[in-house]
C-alpha cells in the first residue's frame, strides 16, 4: 500500500539537526514530527507542524542570548 | 521557563543575576548602598522630560522641537540632550577642549570612532568640583559648547550636584582626623547633626591659626615636556576657526584651579573626629549633601618627612599620564580618587611618579605577590629610591620592618590586600610589621587593580591604614554588581580616564585586532549538550571538538609567525585537557609560586616556548609584556571586566612590529551554545572603548593542517571522557577555580597563611604554645 504524506524538506547544519532531533525525541511541540532522516544534511517532516516548530526555534535563539532580551 | 532555571542552583544563576544587576543600569541605586549615595544623585534626567519626546523603533530620541540650534552650530562640537547624555563630535576643531571638559564633568559611555556619548551624573558632576571646577563655570563653558541651548532640565541638575560640593574637606593632620570648611553655615549645619555629633572628638569648633599661605607653586612632574600641550594646542587654534569665546574659556578653565580669593579669606573652621567614625560621617555627610573632600597639603607637612627620591632624569611621563597626575595634584595639593588607564598604558609609573611627587612615606597595596614584586622593580627602575628604603610585607618576602634608629626614616611599603586586612593570627614578624603599618601617618596610599577588592576588605584595610590621600589605579571601572559606586565613597571620585582609541593611536598601547570566532559544534556534542543541565552544558560547549582544532590551528599559525600566545580557560578541566593535548605548559589557581615563576620566564626568554595555557588566575596585574597573541577558550560569563583585563594582558606597547595590527585577540565561541549570548554580553565594554570585534566563520588554510581530533572516533573518545567527569567532577572544578579568584582565594590564604610563613616557623611556634599551655608545676619539673 502506498502512504502519501505532505511533508516539507528541511536543510540544516549538524548542530540544528541535533536540535530538531531534540525536540522530535522529548516532544516538546506535542508529537513527533520528523518523517524521515534523508541524509547529513536534510530532513522530512510534517508540515503541519513547520508554523510552531519556527516559533519555537525563535523562542529558543533567542534564550540563548539574554543580551536580546532586555531592550538593547 | 524563567522560574525554572532559576531554581538551579549554581553558576547560571549567579549569570543571570548579573544580567539583571547591570541591566537595571545605574539609575537604580543599589539596596546596599541606597543610604550612602546622596539624595541629588538619586536624581537622573533621564525620566523626567521624556513624556513629549519621540522615540523611534530603534529608541533614538527626536528632540528637533525642544533644542534649536545655534546659529554657529557647526563650529561647536556638543548635543546636550534634556537626558543628559551629551554626545560629542569628536571630528569637531574643538574637540580636544570638548574632550578634556567633557572628561571632567561626566562619564563616558561610548566612545567609538566619530561621535562620543557621554552622560551627566551626580558623581561625576562631584568629581568635577573636587577637581575644582565652580557651578558657574560647568554651566556657561557647557553652554558654549553646545550646539543648542541648553535644556533647563540639565542646568538645575548641574546646580543641584555641585552647589553643595567641595564645601567641606576632611584633612589628616598628626593622626588625628580633622573637618574643615571656610563655610560657617555649612559646619553649623553639620555640627546639629546628631550622627556628626556622636562623632565628635572635642565639641568646640575652633578657628583654626590663619597661616600664611605661601605662594602655591605649579608642580612639575618631570622634566622638559610642561610646555608641551600648551603649544600644541595653540597651533590647533591657528588654523581652526574655534569660536573665540570657547578658546578664551578654555584657556581659563585650564589655569584657573584655585579657590576663589573671597572664599579663601573667610575664616577656617575645623574640628575633630574620631578615627573609628570616619566612615559613618562620611556617609552621613553624603546624606547631608556635603560629601567630604580628602586633601593632602603635603607641601606643608613638615611634621611627615620626606622621602628624598625623585624620578630618574631618564624617565619621561607621556602626556596622559603628566594629565591625570595634573588633575591630582591641581591646587597643589594631593586629592583622594581614582585614575583609570587601560591596561599597559603604564598605570604604575603614574603610581611610581605620585609616590615621588608627594615624596612622603607611602603604602602601595597590590593584589597578588606577583604584582608586589612588579611593583618593586618598577620603583627601581623609574625612581631614585633605595633598596632600604623598599619594604616588602607578603606572605613570602617579608623585608624586616625597619626598626630602631630607621623606624622613623620615611619609606615605602609595599603589600597585598589580603595581607593587610587579614584578621587572624600573625607570626611574630608579620605582627611587628603590621604594627609597623598602623602607626605610621602614611602620606599617599596607592590601591592597585582598585575594582577588583570587595568592599569588605576594603573598609578593613581603611581602618588600619591612616593615610592622607588615596589613590586608586585600575583599567576597568565596571563591576557586574553595580558596586563600583562605593568606590566613590571609600576612596573618592574619579580623576581621570583615558581613551583607549586615543592612545592606540598614538601608539601607546599595542593595536588590538579583535576576533570572535565561531565554532560549529559537532552534532554528538550537540546532543548531549540539548540533554544536559547547564555546569555540564557549558563544558560541552568548551570541549567542543571545533574548537579544540581552531585553537590549535591558531596556535601553529601563530608560533609560525614567531609570536607569543596566551591561552585562557576558566574551566580547570578544559585547560588541562587542551594544554596536555598540546603538550604545551599551563598554571592555575594550584600551580605554586615557584613553578608559575618557572612557567612565565620560560615563556618570556625561552624560544621554544611560545604558547602557555592560564586559567582566571592570570587576568589581572600578570605583566607579560612579550605575548601578543590571547586565545580565549571559556570565560566566566558575561563579566566585562574580564574580557577587558584579558585584553589588557597583551595590550602593553609592542616595539619591534610595523603592521597595522600587532596584536591579536581571539574569542573561540562555540556556535548555537549560550557561549553566544554570553560573548556579546562581554564585549560591551571594550565596544564602548571602541573596539571593533570581526567575526570569524571559517579560517582559511585549516583543512590542509594536521590537527588532533580529526576524526569521528577520536571526537568520540574526547566525549565519552568529558561525560565521564561525575557531575561532582564537574562541580569541584566549578569551586577550584573560584578558589583561583580574588575574593575566595582569601579565604584560601588565610587557611595556609600559617604554614607558609616558614614551614618550621609553624612548627616551632605549635611547640612553644604547647609548653606555655603545660601546668607550671611540670615547667618547674622541666627545669
Amino acid at each position: 500500500m502506498v502512504n502519501v504524506k505532505k511533508g516539507v524538506l528541511v536543510t540544516s547544519d549538524p548542530a540544528f539537526r541535533q536540535l530538531l532531533f531534540h525536540l522530535d525525541e522529548s516532544r516538546q511541540l506535542g508529537s513527533k514530527f520528523i518523517v524521515r532522516e534523508l541524509d547529513d544534511t536534510h530532513l522530512f517532516i510534517e508540515k503541519d507542524i513547520v508554523p510552531m516548530l519556527e516559533s519555537k526555534v525563535e523562542q529558543i535563539m533567542e534564550n540563548m542570548n539574554p543580551e536580546t532580551n532586555d531592550n538593547k | 521557563m524563567a522560574t525554572k532555571e532559576r531554581k538551579r542552583r549554581g553558576k547560571w544563576d549567579t549569570f543571570k543575576s548579573e544580567d539583571n544587576a547591570s541591566s537595571s543600569g545605574a539609575g537604580s541605586s543599589d539596596k546596599d548602598t541606597a543610604a550612602a549615595v546622596p539624595k541629588a544623585a538619586s536624581h537622573n534626567l533621564s525620566g523626567e522630560n521624556s513624556s513629549s519626546v519621540m522615540v523611534d523603533e530603534f529608541g533614538a530620541k527626536d528632540y528637533r522641537k525642544d533644542m534649536p540650534l545655534k546659529a554657529d552650530f557647526s563650529a561647536r562640537p556638543l548635543w546636550v540632550a534634556p537626558d543628559g547624555h551629551i554626545f560629542l563630535e569628536s571630528f569637531s576643531t574643538v574637540y580636544k577642549h570638548a574632550r578634556d571638559f567633557l572628561i571632567a564633568i561626566s562619564e563616558p559611555v561610548c566612545r567609538p570612532q566619530h561621535i562620543h556619548e557621554y552622560q551627566l551624573t551626580a558623581y561625576s558632576l562631584y568629581a568635577a568640583v573636587s577637581v575644582g571646577l565652580q557651578t558657574k563655570d560647568i554651566i556657561e563653558y557647557l553652554e558654549r559648547l553646545s550646539k543648542s541651548q541648553l535644556p533647563k532640565g540639565v542646568i538645575t541638575f548641574i546646580q543641584m550636584c555641585t552647589v553643595s560640593y567641595g564645601k567641606v574637606k576632611l584633612v589628616l593632620k598628626h593622626n588625628r582626623y580633622f573637618v574643615e570648611s571656610r563655610h560657617s553655615d555649612v559646619m553649623q549645619k553639620l555640627l546639629k547633626d546628631t550622627v556628626i555629633q556622636s562623632c565628635i572628638l572635642d565639641d568646640r569648633v575652633q578657628p583654626a591659626q590663619q597661616t600664611d599661605l605661601p605662594a602655591q607653586e605649579k608642580i612639575k612632574f618631570s622634566h622638559g615636556n610642561e610646555n608641551d600641550g600648551a603649544d600644541k594646542d595653540g597651533a590647533d587654534n591657528a588654523d581652526g576657526k574655534v569660536p573665540a569665546d570657547i578658546d578664551e574659556f578654555f584657556g581659563k578653565m585650564d589655569g584657573d584651579d584655585e579657590e576663589d580669593a573671597e572664599i579663601r579669606n573667610l575664616q577656617l573652621l575645623t574640628f575633630e573626629i574620631k578615627q573609628e567614625t570616619i566612615e559613618t560621617v562620611q556617609r552621613r555627610c553624603i546624606e547631608l549633601e556635603y560629601p567630604l573632600l580628602a586633601e593632602y597639603d603635603f607641601r606643608n607637612d613638615t611634621m611627615n618627612p620626606n622621602l628624598g627620591i625623585d624620578l630618574k632624569p631618564s624617565t619621561t611621563l607621556r602626556p596622559y599620564q603628566e594629565k591625570s597626575l595634573r588633575k591630582m595634584f591641581g591646587n597643589s595639593r594631593a586629592r583622594s580618587g581614582v585614575i583609570v588607564l587601560p591596561c599597559g598604558a603604564g598605570k604604575t609609573l603614574v603610581g611610581v611618579t605620585a609616590v615621588t611627587t608627594v615624596n612622603k612615606r607611602c603604602l602601595v597595596l597590590a593584589n597578588s605577590n606577583v604584582s608586589v614584586e612588579q611593583w618593586r622593580a618598577q620603583f627601581k627602575l623609574w625612581s631614585t629610591i633605595q633598596d632600604k628604603q623598599l619594604v616588602r610585607f607578603t606572605r613570602e618576602a617579608k623585608d624586616p620592618a625597619p626598626s630602631g634608629a630607621d623606624a622613623t626614616k620615611p619609606v615605602v611599603c609595599i603589600s597585598t590586600y589580603s595581607m593587610v586586612a587579614y584578621s587572624g593570627r600573625r607570626t611574630l614578624q608579620a605582627e611587628e610589621a603590621m604594627k609597623f603599618i598602623e602607626k605610621q601617618e602614611w602620606g599617599l596610599l596607592l590601591l592597585d587593580e582598585v575594582h577588583t577588592i570587595p568592599a569588605k576588605m576594603f573598609r578593613r584595610v581603611l581602618t588600619i591604614v591612616q593615610a592622607h590621600c588615596k589613590l586608586g589605579l585600575t583599567a576597568t571601572l565596571v563591576r557586574e554588581d553595580d558596586k563600583i559606586t562605593d568606590l566613590n565613597f571609600l576612596i573618592g571620585p574619579k580623576i581621570y580616564e583615558a581613551n583607549w582609541m586615543e592612545l592606540q593611536k598614538a601608539g601607546h598601547i599595542a593595536k588590538v585586532q579583535c576576533a570572535e570566532v565561531w565554532c560549529p559544534m559537532t552534532s554528538a556534542f550537540y546532543s548531549y549538550y540539548l540533554r544536559s543541565q547547564i555546569a555540564r552544558k557549558l563544558l560541552l560547549a568548551v570541549m567542543n571538538p571545533n574548537k579544540f582544532r581552531i585553537c590549535q590551528f591558531l596556535i601553529k599559525f601563530h608560533e609560525r609567525r614567531n609570536d607569543k600566545i596566551i591561552v585562557f580557560s576558566d574551566n580547570v578541566f578544559a585547560l588541562k585537557r587542551y594544554a596536555i593535548e598540546m603538550q604545551k605548559p599551563f598554571l592555575y589557581g594550584e600551580t605554586s609560586q615557584n613553578e608559575r615563576m618557572k612557567i612565565l620566564q620560560n615563556f618570556q626568554y625561552n624560544p621554544r616556548v611560545n604558547t602557555i595555557f592560564v586559567s582566571k588566575v592570570a587576568d589581572t596585574s600578570f605583566d607579560l609584556p612579550e605575548a601578543n597573541v590571547l586565545i580565549q577558550i571559556s570565560a566566566h560569563g558575561g563579566s566585562r571586566r574580564q574580557e577587558a583585563q584579558r585584553l589588557g594582558r597583551i595590550l602593553r606597547a609592542k616595539k619591534h612590529s610595523t603592521d597595522q595590527f600587532n596584536a591579536f585577540f581571539y574569542s573561540l565561541v562555540s556556535q548555537d551554545t549560550v557561549e553566544m549570548g554570553y560573548s556579546r554580553k562581554r564585549q560591551r565594554f571594550l565596544v564602548n572603548q571602541g573596539y571593533a570585534y570581526k567575526v570569524v566563520n571559517r579560517l582559511p588554510g585549516m583543512e590542509q593542517e594536521d590537527l588532533k581530533l580529526s576524526t569521528k572516533e577520536s571526537q568520540l573518545q574526547l566525549l565519552s571522557q568529558v561525560l565521564a567527569t561525575s557531575d561532582a567532577d564537574a562541580e569541584e572544578e566549578d569551586i577550584k577555580e573560584e578558589l583561583a579568584d580574588g575574593t575566595i582565594r582569601v579565604a584560601r590564604r588565610e587557611a595556609t597563611m600559617a604554614s607558609m610563613s616558614g614551614g618550621q616557623g609553624a612548627q616551632y611556634h605549635a611547640k612553644a604554645k604547647a609548653i606555655a599551655e603545660r601546668h607550671p608545676l611540670f615547667k618547674r619539673f622541666r627545669q
